[in-house]
């Protein structure tokens, strides 16, 4: 059968693995044809139902080969049901709730295509909604965020955006611009002497301010792809320094390889973990030293790499070594926003404080013992105050990378129209050029278009004559 | 008269006129229908052609042989280019014109076609024969047939003109409305709705105290629309700059259709002001202008604004600009453009005359508005047929338009494409990124108007390419697609053009201390004949056109991209019997405007208000769906 979207579409809705209930959706016009097929309850039919109600009942499979015999009871069920256009698709809904566990949701998702409905593809239920006008382009974008996110609050971010939080504010963006262009092209399409110069700087200021608001959404970018993707925590120090230990440590398993032979982790290892519901991607690298093998070297290089793209670096030192110029020179390659010195092995020796006083001034200095697990309690805590030192706040919406990248265009555009326009000599058309294009590239952000709302904009505001 | 054509064009103004050419030049057999042959092309408001964006459709008329250019420099009596300093692309050409002489010439070249008539009648009904147009029948009885009908009835459908509380039928002031072709287009199923427009009254010249208005010069060299008439001013210039310009008069002997030489002896126009005694008295009298008085139901120009409309609209203004312009050599009459009204007469004698200069101001004619029909432009395809009866085509104020260059560029697009009906040759349509001419007829068959619609350059989102200056040369292969233009100029202009790629070419890989050419013209104030070894060969057009495109060279490949980005929807053909009430996804109001438009492109379809990128997304599935099942 060929793909359609006149489809009925059916799908497990719950994630993999045991839970309570298990949840299978249906969408399109036979949604409650199909449910009539499959299920029994007292009272009424689900499709001589109204949208907005919820039934008890039960799945129904026919015995015997083509389902001629007798019904038989599989699994007990509460039926949502949700009539077009109220539902998340637009379209007629169900939901079955049945028991928990793979194998109930299998057999009502197995009844249903026999009766008809067709498996739905990856994120059909949203395209639909999108197709069917319920959402526009960026919150169909923070639907599939909030599936794939990681942490509650990815997920929580993702709903505001849902909402249309960032539609909204792009929104503001575009209208600031928006006038300046209408004040612009105003000048350029009539000749009215006394129009231009106050109107220029009227320009210039609405310009101002929606370059002020776009460099801030832009910011908004990296806490979002820090909520998004999760926090990049690496940890890095010399050799045999105890970095694989802490790593398994954070991560409550042992993933890393760890011997007493310095040089044992050669490759980054990546682990996923949430620390209070911040998503983080914990990086364990190859200790950094001087090395004639190949493929340590290589493992140093990429470990360098990964430390100079640090959001938080755990760098540990051997406090029976001590720390020297090479370890100030691997903590100054870091962007990170933060960088957390970790004093291991004090179970074999007293650390002198005084070599530390210089990283005092600048970092978190945790004193532990990963041998014992002394003091991982508060790497975690100090993590856990640096992340919500990064964390958005409420009043940020958070933009994606397709957003950023039409973002960072836009503003390249308006730089160089305020740039023609305050230097007064270039032809003021090629400003409107370079607005025009940023409309372009923001309205592409949720979809809208400028075109007819621009005349308008104009016409409202000057008196123009010949 | 002969009682069979191939196109009959109802309607000589300015659509029509461009019309009625095309065709007769294509070579098929074509009838222009006109109520009065003296009004052949008269400018019935203001007394010039060209201006901000208007130019842009001159010009590019002028590079696929039509009229309007060459008519206008040979009848110019001042010639300036606007708007200079903002850049080429919003720069314009802006020609005053004698009236009696552009009317005259107009008729004179009209008469020279031998494919062409000129029938004098009035049309009361079309000949629609299953959905077919076949002919006219005129108000004398006679029906005249045709394979093609291009219908530009400008303001005369249902016309009903205002000054103050009088109002009385006719289709310009002193003429005769058209009702029955109205009538008749409504009986078909057209859905139509009225539009008002307005013109200020005229002046008596000699009743203007001068000295208390600014003057206003026009431009030496003269600004040309037409290569014919730059040619000729050339000529002129080369062969006789140092000798007597009389010597002109003795080779050459003036006609109708070269009434002088073109750009010479340019008359002077004038500046002066509106003041608080002017707006007291319009706002003392409101209550007796049609407009605000309440007579007036059709929507007005909001870029052309009546005198009330200014008052009105904008309080805190105390003074508005009014132009003072000859209507031709001969003529005692001048036009005080800006002081268009629908005040009753006196009150317009009184507000007149409180402007500085017109303080003794005698009328010839007073101002009034008009009320017309226009028929809503999305029921026309892209060559301008209409969708409801086959083979009958509108152009001009019919579609909701205002100005003579609007109207021309309609009328030549109409004309161009009944005669290829005729000829059983492929349509021709103009995209938007290709002219003005394009974005004009895209805009009005997708969006429709519900005001007046005039061409601005903000209207064209290709405008950095879309320049006055490159027109001839962006042009030149649907002049050769089209034909009408002489072999002569193709041949020049191709020539041109390879000249100027050479000298692009030169100019992107000559160094001159450590820079290019190109890199030199750019900087400021810097000219292409500025450049050392500058080519003889490169006019005065040409060097303007590669100053601009090296200068504007950013820009203009940015503008190219984003074409190229769209170009892939422009491409994705709707068919015509494309149904969308079957396709459930869709949103009712797209469901139904897409059905009413029937955008014939998916580019189309995403500009057609109303419609989300959402339900364009859903169009596109259901045509590859529909592509699939036929595969």
């Amino acid at each position: 059968m060929q793909a359609s979207e006149q489809d009925t579409i059916a799908a497990i809705a719950t994630a993999p693995g045991e839970g309570a209930i298990a949840i299978v959706r249906l969408s399109g016009s036979k949604s409650l044809e199909l449910a009539d097929a499959v299920f029994r309850s007292k009272g009424p039919r689900p499709s001589a139902r109204a949208g907005g109600t919820f039934v008890y009942g039960h799945i129904f499979e026919k015995d015997g080969d083509g389902g001629s015999g007798k019904e038989k009871i599989v699994d007990e069920a509460v039926l949502l049901i949700f009539r077009a256009p109220h539902s998340y698709t637009r379209e007629d809904v169900v939901e079955f709730q049945v028991h928990g566990g793979r194998r109930s949701a299998a057999r009502v998702l197995r009844l249903l295509i026999q009766a008809g409905a067709r498996m739905a593809e990856p994120g059909e239920f949203t395209r639909r909604a999108f197709l069917n006008g319920r959402i526009d382009l960026v919150q169909s974008e923070a639907v599939m965020d909030i599936i794939r996110a990681k942490s509650d609050r990815a997920a929580l971010l993702a709903a505001e955006q849902m909402e249309g939080r960032l539609s909204h504010y792009v929104g503001i963006i575009y209208d600031d611009l928006l006038l300046a262009q209408a004040d612009l092209e105003a000048t350029l399409d009539f000749l009215e002497d006394d129009l231009e110069q106050t109107v220029i700087q009227g320009i210039a200021d609405r310009i101002a301010v929606a370059e002020r608001r776009m460099k801030g959404l832009l910011s908004s970018w990296n806490e979002g792809r820090i909520l998004r993707e999760g926090v990049f925590v690496v940890v890095a120090g010399r050799p045999n320094a105890g970095k694989s230990t802490l790593f398994n440590h954070l991560l409550e398993m042992d993933r890393s390889i760890v011997t007493r032979h310095p040089g044992t982790t050669r490759d980054l290892i990546e682990e996923a973990m949430t620390l209070n519901g911040y998503p983080i991607r914990l990086v364990d690298t190859a200790g950094i030293r001087e090395t004639d093998c190949e493929i340590e070297a290589e493992g140093i290089s990429r470990a360098q790499e990964a430390i100079a793209r640090a959001d938080i670096l755990l760098y540990v030192i051997d406090a029976s070594v001590g720390p020297n110029g090479e370890d100030h020179k691997v903590i100054s390659m870091t962007s990170a926003r933060k960088k957390i010195i970790i004093l291991n092995k004090i179970d074999i020796v007293q650390p002198n404080v005084n070599e530390l006083v210089p990283y005092h001034a600048y970092h978190d200095v945790v004193l532990c013992s990963l041998k014992t697990g002394h003091g991982v309690q508060e790497i975690r805590e100090v993590i856990l105050r640096s992340l919500s030192g990064m964390d958005a706040g409420e009043s940020h919406c958070c933009i994606a990378e397709r957003h950023k990248t039409q973002i960072e265009l836009a503003l390249e555009s308006i730089a160089e129209a305020a740039r023609i326009i305050q230097s007064g000599e270039e032809e003021i058309s090629l400003s409107a050029a370079c607005l025009r294009d940023a409309l372009e590239r923001i309205g592409s952000i949720t979809g809208r278009v400028y075109y007819d709302s621009l005349l308008d904009s104009i016409f409202s505001r000057f008196c123009l004559g010949k | 008269m002969r009682l069979e054509y191939d196109v009959i064009v109802v309607g000589a103004g300015h659509a029509g006129c461009e019309a009625a050419l095309a065709c007769s030049r294509m070579g098929v057999r074509t009838a222009l229908v006109t109520m009065e042959i003296s009004a052949v092309a008269r400018m019935s408001c203001n007394p010039s052609i060209g201006g901000i964006a208007k130019s842009h459709l001159v010009y590019e008329l002028d590079a696929l042989g039509g009229e309007i250019g060459r008519n206008a420099d040979f009848t110019g009596i001042q010639f300036r280019t606007i708007n200079t300093k903002k850049g080429a692309s919003v720069q314009s050409t802006r020609v005053q014109c004698d009236k009696a002489a552009y009317s005259k010439r107009m008729l004179a070249v009209l008469k020279n076609e031998p494919m062409l008539e000129i029938v004098s009648g009035t049309v009361i009904e079309f000949i629609v024969e299953e959905d077919t147009a076949k002919g006219v029948r005129l108000q004398s009885g006679v029906s005249l047939k045709s394979k093609c009908v291009v219908f530009c009835p400008g303001t005369f459908m249902n016309g009903m003109i205002h000054i103050g509380k009088r109002s009385f039928s006719g289709g310009r002031n002193g003429e005769q409305s058209a009702n029955e072709a109205a009538k008749n287009l409504d009986r078909l199923g057209f859905s139509c709705a009225r539009l008002k427009t307005g013109t200020p009254p005229r002046i008596r010249a000699s009743s203007i105290d001068f000295s208390k208005a600014t003057e206003q010069r026009g431009d030496e060299p003269p600004p040309m629309f037409s290569s014919e008439a730059r040619r000729i001013y050339r000529m002129f210039r080369e062969e006789h700059l140092d000798a007597d310009r009389t010597m002109f008069h003795v080779e050459h002997s003036w006609s109708d259709l070269m009434p002088w030489l073109p750009g010479w002896r340019q008359m002077v126009c004038h500046i002066t002001h509106t003041n608080k005694i002017c707006h007291d008295i319009i706002s003392n009298s409101l209550h007796l202008s049609s407009l605000y008085g309440g007579s007036i139901t059709g929507t007005g120009v909001r870029y052309c604004p009546s005198i009330e409309d200014k008052i009105v609209k904008f309080k805190d203004r105390d003074s508005h600009h009014v132009f003072l312009e000859p209507e031709g050599r001969d003529t005692d009459e001048y036009y005080p453009n800006g002081t268009s009204n629908s005040l009753p007469e006196d009150v317009q004698i009184k507000m007149i005359r409180s402007i500085p200069g017109l303080e003794r101001a005698e009328f010839t004619k007073f101002g009034y508005a008009i009320e017309y029909d226009f028929c809503d432009p999305t029921q026309l395809y892209h060559t301008l047929e209409t969708k409801l009866v086959r083979n009958l085509f509108f152009a001009g104020q019919i579609n909701g338009t205002t100005g003579y260059e609007e109207a021309a560029a309609q009328g030549f697009v109409a004309g161009v494409n009944a005669a290829n009906v005729v000829l059983s040759k492929r349509p021709v349509v103009f995209s938007r990124s290709q002219a003005y001419i394009g974005v004009l007829i895209d805009d009005l068959v997708t969006k429709g108007t519900s005001e007046p619609y005039r061409m601005f350059t903000s209207r064209a989102e290709h405008r950095l390419i879309l320049r006055q200056d490159s027109a001839k040369y962006r042009l030149l292969s649907m002049a050769k697609c089209i034909a009408i233009l002489k072999k002569e100029t193709i041949i020049e202009t191709e020539h041109e053009l390879d000249e100027i790629s050479r000298e692009m070419a030169r100019l992107k890989s000559t160094y001159k201390d450590g820079a290019t050419l190109a890199q030199m013209l750019c900087k400021k104030g810097m000219r292409y004949f500025d450049l050392p070894g500058s080519s003889q060969g490169i006019g005065v057009e040409g060097a303007l056109f590669i100053e601009t495109e090296i200068k504007y060279q950013g820009y203009i490949e940015r503008e190219n991209r984003q074409i190229a980005n769209i170009a892939k929807d422009e491409a994705v053909q709707i068919p015509k019997d494309f149904d969308y009430e079957s396709i459930v996804a869709l949103r009712f109001e797209a469901r139904e405007k897409l059905s009413r438009i029937r955008p014939s492109t998916i580019g189309q379809a995403s500009r057609v208000p109303g419609v989300t990128p959402a339900d364009v997304a859903i169009i596109r599935i259901a045509l590859r769906r529909k592509t699939e099942v036929v595969h």
